[in-house]
Parts: C-alpha cells; sequence; structure tokens
C-alpha cells in the first residue's frame, strides 16, 4: 500500500534509472544469507572520489519514534489511505499518477519521474566527493539527517579503504547527491567501520540572526557573567545520560497500552495496519535489513545496538519474532473474519 | 523582522531567562501537486476501510497502538487527551556536557532564540556558554509535545536544536571486514594522499542548490513548449586495480591544482 505516491514514485523511478540497482534486480530477491529479508535502499548509486568509485545501497540510521500509532475504525478494521481524483472521483493507483508544478500564472507543467532524473542524471546516479574537511568544522545546524551506506559491489575493499583512511585523517568527504527528486549536500562520515551518509542544509537554507532581526549584540555586565558562567560550571558534565534523551512520550504510551491490553475489548488483530503518520513507517523494517546486509557485504560479526540499552538487536531473535508474528496473524486472520462476518 | 513562533523561559538556578524561538530553516523545496494523469486534475486523499474500499468519516477513524504486526491496542481520543503534557513556558536544562559528547546523528532541527525582555541575562548566558565552551541538554513543553534539544550558543546568540530521543540513533559494533577486502598499506598511503590532495576548509557557501535550480529552468523552459532533449549519462571509466586508480587520481588531482 502506497504511504506517500511521491516518494514511493519517484524511488520506484529511482530503482528503474540507477545502474546499480539494475545490477540488484537480477539478484534473487530473497537470499538465504539475510533469512529471506528483502532489503530495500532508499537509494543506490556509486561514491566516488578522484577515479575510485563504491557502489552503495543507502538506508535509514535512525529509528522512528516508538510512538507511532495505526489507524482503524472504531470497529476495529484496518484503515489505510487511498487517492481520488478530485474531478472524476476515481480510485488511483500508483501508475496513474504524476506531479506538477503551478507556474507563478497558474499554468500547471505536469513533471514525470524520467524529467526529474534527466535533469541531472549523475547527481541521481552519484555521490561525488568534492573535497575532505575536518568534521569538527561543519556546525551542529547544518546537520539534517543520517543515512548508512552498505557496500553493494562484489568487493568491499575500496568502501573498507574510504573508511580507514577518513578515520586515519579525521576529515570527512562532501559532495551533494539527488534522491527521490530531492537534492541533498551530504557529509560521508566514518562510524565504527561503517560509512554514515549524514544529508546537511545548504546555507541558503538556514536564517542567521541578522536575517531573522535579532537585537545587536550588547556586553553583559561582568557580575551577570559570572554568574552565569558559574552556574554552568555547577552543572557542567563529561558524558550525557541517555536517561535524559529518553523518550517519555513513548513510556507514557506503553504505560498506558499495557493498562488497556488487559480488556480484551481493546485488543484489534488486524492485518497490514497502516502508520499514521507516513514518514514514521519507514525505517523500522529497515534497521534489521540494515544488519543483514552488513553481515553479507562487510563484516559477518556486524551488530546494531541503539543509543539507549545498547543492547543488541539480535538478528536471530527478529527472525524468531517475524515468524512468529507472522505465524500468529495467520490463526487470527480467523479470528477476524469470523468477527467481521457477525457485523 | 521574523515572527516569533513561541516564547519560553530558560530556567538556570534563580534565573529565568525570557527567549523568543525563532526557526533557523527556511523551507526551499521545490512543492509539487500530485495529480491525475489523464486528466492532470489535483488528488485528493481518502481514509478507506482495507478490507472493503469503503471510505471512512472523519468521527470514525480511530488510532491504535501495534503491539506486533497482527495485533493492536484501541486507544480512544480521551485516552490519547491523557497523554497530552501538562503545557509549560519552562525550558529545563539538566545539564551542560562539551559538544564533542553529542554525535550529528543526535541534531534535529535548529532554532535561533532571541532575547525576551531581559537582554543582559540572555547575552551573559550565551557568552559564558562559549566561554566554556558548552552545550545544553534542555527538555520543554512546546504546543502540546514534549521535546528534547540542545542548547547552544552561536555567535554570540543563544539556539537550541531538538534532539531524536535515544532509542532513535543506533550503534555499530563488530564491525571486522574480511582479511582478503582489507586495504593494503600502499593503498592506504595513496588514499591519504589523494585526500590531502583535496582537503579543503568546510565552506558551505561553496555549495549551492544545483539541482533545485536545473529543475526551475526545466520546468520554465516546458512551461514555455519548448522539446527538450533527455540528458545523457556520461559513460564511466572501467575500472583498474584500486592502488592504479588512486595514483591516477592523485596525478588527475594535482594537475588540477597547477591549472
Amino acid at each position: 500500500m502506497p504511504k506517500s505516491k511521491k516518494k514511493a514514485a519517484s524511488k520506484k523511478a529511482a530503482s528503474k534509472k540507477t545502474p546499480s540497482s539494475k545490477k540488484k534486480s537480477m539478484r534473487p530477491e530473497s537470499d538465504e544469507n539475510t533469512g529471506g529479508a528483502t532489503v530495500r535502499p532508499l537509494w543506490s548509486g556509486t561514491i566516488t572520489f578522484g577515479l575510485v568509485s563504491i557502489p552503495v545501497d543507502l538506508l535509514a540510521a535512525v529509528r522512528p519514534r516508538q510512538t507511532a500509532m495505526k489507524l482503524i475504525d472504531k470497529d476495529g478494521n484496518a484503515l489505510g489511505r487511498q487517492y481520488h481524483c478530485s474531478k472524476d472521483g476515481k480510485k488511483l493507483d500508483n501508475e496513474d499518477l504524476v506531479r506538477g508544478y503551478q507556474t507563478d500564472d497558474g499554468k500547471m507543467v505536469v513533471i514525470t519521474d524520467e524529467e526529474f532524473e534527466s535533469v541531472a542524471p549523475e547527481m541521481s546516479a552519484d555521490i561525488n566527493l568534492i573535497n575532505f574537511v575536518p568534521l569538527s568544522q561543519i556546525p551542529s545546524v547544518y546537520f539534517q539527517k543520517p543515512h548508512y551506506l552498505a557496500p553493494s559491489g562484489k568487493s568491499s575493499k575500496a568502501y573498507n579503504l574510504l573508511v580507514a583512511t577518513m578515520e586515519r585523517t579525521g576529515r570527512v568527504g562532501i559532495g551533494n547527491f539527488v534522491m527521490r527528486g530531492h537534492e541533498y549536500l551530504v557529509a560521508i562520515v566514518p562510524d565504527n567501520g561503517v560509512l554514515r551518509a549524514d544529508t546537511l542544509r545548504y546555507a541558503d537554507e538556514l536564517r542567521s540572526p541578522e536575517s531573522i532581526g535579532l537585537p545587536k549584540k550588547t556586553k553583559p555586565p561582568a557580575p551577570l557573567l559570572k554568574e552565569f558562567t558559574s552556574l554552568i560550571a555547577e552543572l557542567k558534565r563529561n558524558e550525557l545520560s541517555t536517561k535524559e534523551l529518553e523518550d517519555i512520550d513513548a513510556d507514557k504510551l506503553q504505560a498506558l497500552v499495557k493498562a488497556k491490553q488487559k480488556d480484551d475489548d481493546n485488543v484489534v488483530h488486524q492485518r497490514d495496519m497502516e502508520t499514521d503518520e507516513p514518514e514514521s513507517s519507514e525505517g523500522g523494517a529497515q534497521i534489521i535489513d540494515l544488519m543483514a546486509l552488513l553481515r553479507r557485504s562487510l563484516s559477518k560479526r556486524a551488530v546494531v545496538t541503539n543509543a539507549e540499552t545498547s543492547a543488541p538487536i539480535s538478528l536471530d531473535e527478529r527472525r524468531a519474532q517475524r515468524r512468529q508474528a507472522s505465524e500468529k496473524t495467520a490463526s487470527r486472520k480467523k479470528v477476524a473474519s469470523r468477527k467481521s462476518g457477525k457485523k | 523582522m521574523a515572527r516569533a513562533m513561541w516564547k519560553g523561559s530558560i530556567m538556570l538556578g534563580k534565573h529565568s531567562v525570557g527567549i523568543k524561538m525563532y526557526a533557523a530553516v527556511e523551507d526551499q523545496t521545490i512543492r509539487f501537486h500530485m495529480l491525475h494523469k489523464k486528466d492532470q486534475a489535483p488528488v485528493e486523499q481518502h481514509i478507506i476501510r482495507k478490507d472493503t474500499g469503503e471510505d471512512v468519516q472523519r468521527e470514525d477513524i480511530r488510532k491504535a497502538f501495534s503491539l506486533d504486526a497482527g495485533t493492536a491496542v484501541i486507544l480512544q481520543p480521551e485516552d490519547l487527551e491523557k497523554l497530552v503534557p501538562e503545557d509549560s513556558r519552562e525550558i529545563e536544562i539538566t545539564r551542560f556536557v562539551s559538544p564533542d559528547v553529542l554525535g550529528d546523528q543526535w541534531y534535529e532541527r535548529p532554532y535561533y532564540l532571541g532575547p525576551d525582555g531581559d537582554d543582559a541575562s540572555y547575552f551573559a548566558m550565551a557568552q559564558a556558554m562559549a566561554d566554556k565552551n558548552v552545550i545544553g541538554v534542555a527538555r520543554w513543553v512546546m504546543r502540546k509535545k514534549r521535546y528534547v534539544g540542545a542548547l547552544t550558543s552561536i555567535d554570540g546568540y543563544l539556539a537550541v536544536s531538538t534532539m531524536r530521543r535515544a532509542d532513535q540513533v543506533l550503534k555499530f559494533a563488530g564491525i571486522e571486514p574480511m582479511a582478503t577486502m582489507k586495504p593494503a598499506p600502499n593503498e592506504l598511503k595513496l588514499a591519504e594522499q589523494l585526500i590531502a590532495s583535496i582537503e579543503a576548509d568546510f565552506d558551505p557557501q561553496m555549495w549551492k542548490n544545483e539541482y533545485h535550480q536545473r529543475l526551475l529552468k526545466f520546468i520554465e523552459a516546458k512551461a514555455r513548449g519548448e522539446k527538450l532533449a533527455p540528458v545523457k549519462l556520461k559513460k564511466k571509466v572501467a575500472q583498474v586495480s584500486l592502488a592504479d586508480s588512486l595514483k591516477a587520481s592523485i596525478a588527475a588531482a594535482r594537475e588540477k591544482k597547477v591549472a
């Protein structure tokens, strides 16, 4: 079921066009080593620096918050989104959709997926690292979203070479590329043996205190400065506590859900429930994909953990969970159909 | 003068520093309309029942929290109301840390803070934070939502970036490349030379929204009815050995510098 048509549409186009994904489609869809997990990268392409090129798959590096909800109706039926034409009211599939741009004089210009790519085909296929800068020089306001890159070619040697060299020099590669019809400035950063692609904002996307119109800086009175300095020193710690970064909303939500779960009337058995916020539905499954991908292409012992618990997200465990879930769903399907049959 | 999106106070000791919040990011993405291919009419999104395909009215939509792939717990509107945090204007600082402690993956979206009434305290705090080279871990409630953020001092002004939550950010362990895939010492040396030949300072101004501009030009041309030939992708040079392509790259980079 399509989440965001715009994304789905351009993603389709991207996978049609990029040379590396063409290669991939020849690979069998399910792989013994990945436990049957089909890896769906957000983008496939090549990192180039100098004449060296490294084919990679790009995947999400942050999980959605654990507060995402599913859409159902009052009786517990799974709901989904469906596009309709505003003129003839017909239901529309993915293939029936195009993107249009409205010009200032109100004219609608249709842009096809092929045209989106043809505007800058090299940017859609490659991340060309133009220069290498010290990571510490990039201000935090520039960082937008982290992704992981997994080597997708036969050899991971060039990939490992880039990781090792950036680790040794303390420098990160900067380039820009196009993904799903959007352009991103990107820093390629080494992260414990893996490459991360952190998208950055462009300078002209960022405001400044001057452009916002903040008042001119004034020199604070010395006693006040001294007081703030000592207050800061008092609260200064050497480490960050992940306890302070934990998701209170998710904790409270889970507590509420646990309490409500005791009453069977509150429990719904349905397959294919769709997420309330389309954005948050991606990324979750990608973590399992990511680990499978890295184990296959980079290192057999790759383990992904999250910052909060540091407990490894075990691939085998997740596979077992998946199996369990699908078995449960299969047996519950009967229950659900019986239920709806009653109405 | 940009309009403030929120007002609050940073609580520190017995001080309460009044601030106004402003978005630091100006969204520049080109907006497209989703259209029906056949008649180019805009599309509408309906919420439907998956089994029957019937439209569902807004008041009949509920939310559920899923326990696993096939099970979820219904939450009624009054349940969700209970989850809304209490309204507050206070930004609580739980600790200050060195900026190195926080990796880039944590930063989500930046906002500038301006003084609201008490310029002296505002600039004292901004300068003290810069002098000490620290960022503050902040928590606050804004428009019925909880936030975690990093309070920073930028060029003498205060700013705050919302942060991702602890269980969202991932970490790696156990990456040990296969012996045959490990780069050789001479390759490492060559790669370091190559990076040294294209190293630079981070200069955000040199990067422009190239695709964005080309796309707009393309759209304008198409709107005028011009016929546009698709651009062909250049063929890539076949790759030789890693060491050879590194050597060739270094030579090419040197030539560029001379020219």
